[in-house]
């Protein structure tokens, strides 16, 4: 998906939600800050480090957690945060201390030898985003993180964010699901096809839309003109 | 049986396996849709048939028509039992070479849709698919048979052909089913010896099917084959051989008991196979677990100078990945295959006198050849590999230069015991060998570090990270020219010691030294290609 124009800014002590339809390039602006896609224009700063000049130096401050991520089918769980861990330079001592304590967090515990392969979508899930977190970043990057969890993970998931906000690292946050970004988001960015509709937080943008006292599902239909649902369904039942 | 369902099916599972092995665009285009195999199969049968009887019409192909006569009803009914034997082959290297992502058909453990109904389909599909095989010796044979006014036994061989291709079809699916469960129940009891187990019944299955094709081989099969064919007539798998045979004779008897009991034959197969589905399918991943034991992480870091952590994590994790994917297995393989092929070929010269024994330079290609071929298959496969998780990589902070560290090393880890195992294999079986060990060893190393530079750069300038059916890692345009630029500066670095021994009966220092000087060069030279062609990967990442 191409982006066009995009610009904006996440302050320490921030959760900013990316919201927007399949397709509306969520994805492609994560990718980019990360340094997996390479913009054709413009620039990207990650906590002063510049992006296109110091990729190593972005990716060593950044915890990245892509939508349905790949990982290693034929390494065990716990192979696979050992790998993270190495990567991110973390000592012995600190790799164990942190891959435990994250494993029971999310009910990983106990199934962490078995090759990842015969993991669920949702421990795959916890698995990414156990190594997305692993080495302390300064900055996270979430594709649609809540994806596949099960609710306790999904709550603890939540309460880590905010916790980590409140230590001062910010996040970046996708999603398609209108409550999850209500819920979560401090400031919401709404996209649709490759551009930036509108941002603000929720009352900014329901002030936006014109929809004072509406729900976030109705002011993001109205902003991105996707609001003919009613037609749409009773064409479907009939 | 709901028929219409195992028509859809088959045609979804036709058109998963016949697009899941197409790389080139076009090619996928053309043959992406399961009707296209009929008309390549009509092509192949009146085609060559038609060519064939054309050539043998004509006023010179008298002689090779008498050549044919005392042939022609072997070649005939030699037809079903290679096409049931290649229909199972090639069903069970499917299996084997299927990425671990791709081998769960989920669909079918949801839809309403029986054993009976998905074996129908899959057995149907897989005949489809591997008809051209039949069409192919059918076609060779048509010609002939019409020639030699043996058009009857043709339309017999042809019939036992369809019958041997749906019961080699069937044969498959019973193997499918039964290696499910028993590999299921083993790995979940096993975990890391199951997987250490499964890795060496690859390997020599792999070995085994690779030299079943070469030449020699298969003649010496076929022809036992048709040599035991009718005292083996107890065995079910003769039987359509035997009924051709029968047909042949004009032994209406034979025909008919033999045609008759291989098509019950196949039909019970079949039954066989719905029934394995039914009772031993378990259409979940079993989880493999490797270790009961508690997590200790623990500094695995090889010793070895400009190697760190991170580069030891990576080649680490390309060991297991090497080791514990099945679809990885076929470069296992090689090493033993290679070896096995080139002691064959060896073999017979090895009790040559010094006088005739073969040159220097012809025993160091026999050498170098396989050492290169094999370094330059695992490094140009060694980023492709990674698959559609390569995004770990990227997302990571591993700089170029480590990269291109670790693959090398992986390669030339591998590649260096290699290459002395074989060299002492060689020495064993020839005088000339043993008589140039100690320079021929270190050559041998510098060939790998040279062809291992080199794999990488040619990994990181054609990847292909696509996760399908026999994935090759890299393009084929890439491997061609990876493999032709290893051969062609092996023989490079060899051709100083060559001349050498060719001019002065020796190992002239001089030579040599030019000799490791080229090789040295060239080593320098790929590295740096390949560091700056991985820094273009990361600045333009394909995601």
């Amino acid at each position: 998906m191409a982006v066009k124009g995009v610009s904006f800014s996440v302050e320490r002590n921030q959760i900013l939600g990316l919201l927007g339809p399949n397709g509306s390039g969520k994805s492609t602006i994560m990718k980019t800050i990360v340094g997996i896609v390479k913009p054709d224009a413009g620039s990207i700063t990650v906590q002063g480090v510049n992006v296109a000049a110091d990729p190593i130096g972005v990716k060593r401050i950044v915890g990245y957690v892509p939508e349905s991520p790949r990982i290693y089918e034929f390494l065990s769980g716990i192979e696979y945060l050992d790998f993270v861990a190495t990567i991110h330079g973390l000592s012995l001592d600190t790799k164990r201390e942190r891959i435990t304590e994250f494993l029971k967090a999310l009910d990983l515990e106990g199934r962490e030898n078995e090759l990842i392969h015969g993991y669920s979508q949702g421990m795959k899930q916890k698995l990414a985003i156990i190594a997305g977190l692993l080495h302390r970043p300064q900055i996270l990057i979430l594709d649609e993180p809540l994806n596949a969890l099960d609710p306790r993970s999904a709550r603890i998931v939540k309460d880590l964010i905010h916790r980590l906000r409140d230590d001062g690292v910010p996040t970046v946050f996708s999603t398609h699901v209108l409550e999850i970004a209500d819920a979560i988001c401090d400031r919401i960015v709404i996209m649709y096809d490759g551009r930036v509709l509108a941002e603000g937080d929720a009352e900014e943008l329901r002030s936006k839309a014109g929809t004072a006292g509406s729900s976030l599902e109705e002011v993001f239909l109205k902003l991105t003109g996707t609001s003919d649902t009613r037609e749409i369904v009773e064409a479907l039942t009939h | 049986m709901n028929l219409r369902a195992v028509y859809s099916l088959a045609i979804v599972l036709t058109r998963s396996q016949v697009r899941g092995t197409q790389r080139n665009k076009f090619l996928a285009r053309v043959f992406g849709e399961p009707r296209i195999i009929l008309p390549v199969d009509i092509a192949l049968l009146f085609g060559l048939g038609g060519l064939g009887y054309a050539l043998l019409s004509t006023s010179g192909g008298g002689g090779l028509l008498d050549l044919l006569r005392p042939i022609e009803p072997e070649l005939l009914a030699g037809i079903p039992s290679a096409i049931m034997f290649m229909a199972i082959l090639f069903g069970v290297l499917y299996e084997i070479s299927q990425p671990i992502q791709s081998m769960n058909t989920d669909l079918v453990n949801w839809l309403p849709i029986t054993p009976m109904e998905y074996v129908g389909a899959s057995t149907i599909s897989e005949s489809y698919i591997y008809s051209f095989m039949a069409c192919l010796f059918l076609g060779v044979v048509l010609g002939p048979a019409l020639a030699l006014g043996m058009a009857s036994v043709w339309v017999a061989a042809a019939f036992m052909a369809v019958v041997a291709l749906f019961a080699g079809a069937a044969v498959v699916e019973v193997l499918d089913a039964t290696t499910n469960r028993i590999s299921s129940s083993f790995y979940k009891k096993s975990g890391r010896s199951g997987m250490v187990f499964r890795l060496i019944a690859t390997v020599i299955l792999l070995v085994f099917i690779q030299l079943l094709f070469s030449g020699y081989v298969v003649g010496y099969l076929l022809q036992s084959v048709m040599q035991a064919a009718v005292s083996a007539w107890f065995i079910p798998v003769v039987w359509p051989t035997l009924a051709v045979l029968g047909a042949a004779q004009a032994n209406m008897f034979s025909f008919l008991l033999f045609s008759s009991s291989s098509i019950i034959f196949a039909v019970a197969l079949f039954g066989l196979a719905a029934t394995f589905r039914g009772r031993f399918w378990v259409p979940v991943p079993v989880s493999i677990k490797l270790s009961t034991r508690a997590y200790q992480p623990r500094q695995r870091q090889l010793h070895i100078p400009l190697i760190g952590a991170v580069e030891s994590a990576m080649i680490q994790k390309d060991f297991r990945s090497l080791t514990r994917r099945r679809e990885m297995a076929r470069f296992l393989a090689i090493p033993f295959v290679l070896a096995i092929s080139m002691g064959i070929t060896l073999l017979p010269l090895g009790t040559q006198q010094t006088a005739e024994a073969p040159s220097f330079m012809f025993v160091a290609f026999l050498f170098l050849m396989p050492v290169a071929i094999f370094v330059g298959a695992l490094s140009m496969t060694s980023i492709g590999q990674e698959g559609y998780a390569v995004w770990n990589l990227y997302a990571a902070p591993i700089s170029p230069t480590q990269l291109l560290r670790a693959k090398l090393l992986f390669a030339t880890i591998l590649g260096v015991p290699f290459a002395i195992a074989l060299l002492s294999i060689f020495a064993l079986l020839l005088n000339t060998v043993g008589t140039y060990y100690g320079i021929l060893l270190p050559v041998s190393v510098l060939v790998v570090l040279e062809v291992s530079a080199l794999g990488v750069y040619f990994a990181a300038l054609f990847p292909d990270f696509r996760e399908m059916v026999r994935s090759r890692y890299v393009s084929v345009w890439g491997s061609l020219m990876g493999i032709g630029t290893a051969l062609a500066v092996s023989l490079l670095t060899v051709a100083p010691l060559a001349l050498s021994i060719f001019l002065y009966g020796s190992i002239v220092p001089q030579l040599a030294i030019i000799s490791f000087g080229i090789g040295l060069a060239v080593f320098i030279v790929a590295l740096r290609l390949a560091n700056n062609q991985i820094q273009r990967m990361f600045q333009n990442i394909q995601t």
